[in-house]
């Protein structure tokens, strides 16, 4: 039997499925069972979208001065003889 | 044709908006996640490499992993050439070290909640987000995480980057890697649990 304790500290492995065979059922009997772990474990989730979703853009960026100097360096967007970046 | 797909249409066009839009979106994530691979002096460097090789390699990329995904991979190959090539050595020394659990004095002796987690306000990223004063509470906090954990949440959630990925970057195993995000996202959930009782950063 998992103590809550114990669960929160899985619950980074229970949001992205990488369980040990072993803790799979123990886990999904806690949750079950558990309102508090099941809460803590939505809101690990949530917080972790909240970063993905995070917006970086409102951080004062001259983005035109950084172009310019990136346009002084090479002729932008320049022809295609970089490919170790092409196939991702 | 979603927003991504339309700015990378007009990026492989040449179009100077498009080059500015997406430097405004990208720039800041390129330098945080540099400044622990190279330092502070040297992560503009690594922003402004990552620009010259995306920028002349945009007409081949195939939107399969999102853009900033891309860019991630690209600013950490520049970073390590810089560092090849200033023979800077950063310092990893005590990073993967994990510092235990935030939240372990919420728990009983015997492992049972004692301060248990209280329904939030809101329950979608969307709505959290809609608070400006949250932004920059996160923005505070993100930079008040130890390094590696604050590194490992940059590149993981915001960068997108694999596991894999992450842990050859920083010279740590996988096991560290995943330790360190669960860390770095339970003290990002208790400042939002904070936020979220609180009212306040």
């Amino acid at each position: 039997m998992l103590s809550c304790r114990e669960m929160s500290e899985l619950s980074s492995d229970i949001m992205e499925s990488h369980l040990s065979l072993k803790n799979r059922w123990a886990v999904y009997m806690h949750l079950r069972m558990c309102p508090r772990c099941k809460l803590y474990l939505e809101q690990l989730k949530l917080t972790a979208e909240v970063l993905q979703k995070l917006p970086l853009d409102k951080q004062p960026v001259d983005s035109a001065a950084i172009l310019k100097q990136l346009k002084l360096s090479e002729d932008l967007p320049g022809p295609c003889n970089k490919t170790a970046y092409a196939r991702s | 044709m979603d927003d991504e797909q339309a700015l990378l249409k007009r990026l492989r066009q040449g179009d100077k908006e498009a080059l500015e839009g997406v430097i405004k979106l990208h720039h800041a994530f390129l330098i945080a996640m540099a400044t622990p691979l190279v330092g502070h002096e040297l992560a503009d460097d690594v922003a402004q490499e990552t620009w010259i090789k995306a920028f002349s390699a945009i007409k081949k990329f195939e939107g399969r992993s999102k853009l900033r995904t891309w860019l991630a991979r690209i600013a950490i190959n520049e970073a390590h050439a810089i560092r090849r090539k200033t023979g800077r050595e950063v310092s990893f020394d005590g990073w993967g070290h994990d510092q235990g659990s935030p939240i372990s004095t919420r728990f009983n002796e015997q492992g049972a909640w004692d301060a248990p987690p209280t329904q939030w306000h809101y329950d979608t990223p969307e709505a959290l987000l809609t608070e400006a004063e949250l932004h920059e509470c996160i923005h505070k906090h993100l930079h008040k995480l130890p390094d590696d954990q604050q590194s490992v949440v940059m590149m993981r959630e915001l960068g997108g980057l694999d596991y894999t990925e992450i842990a050859r970057a920083l010279n740590l195993a996988e096991g560290n890697i995943r330790v360190l995000l669960h860390r770095g996202r339970q003290r990002m959930h208790a400042m939002l649990n904070h936020f979220e009782e609180v009212g306040t950063c």
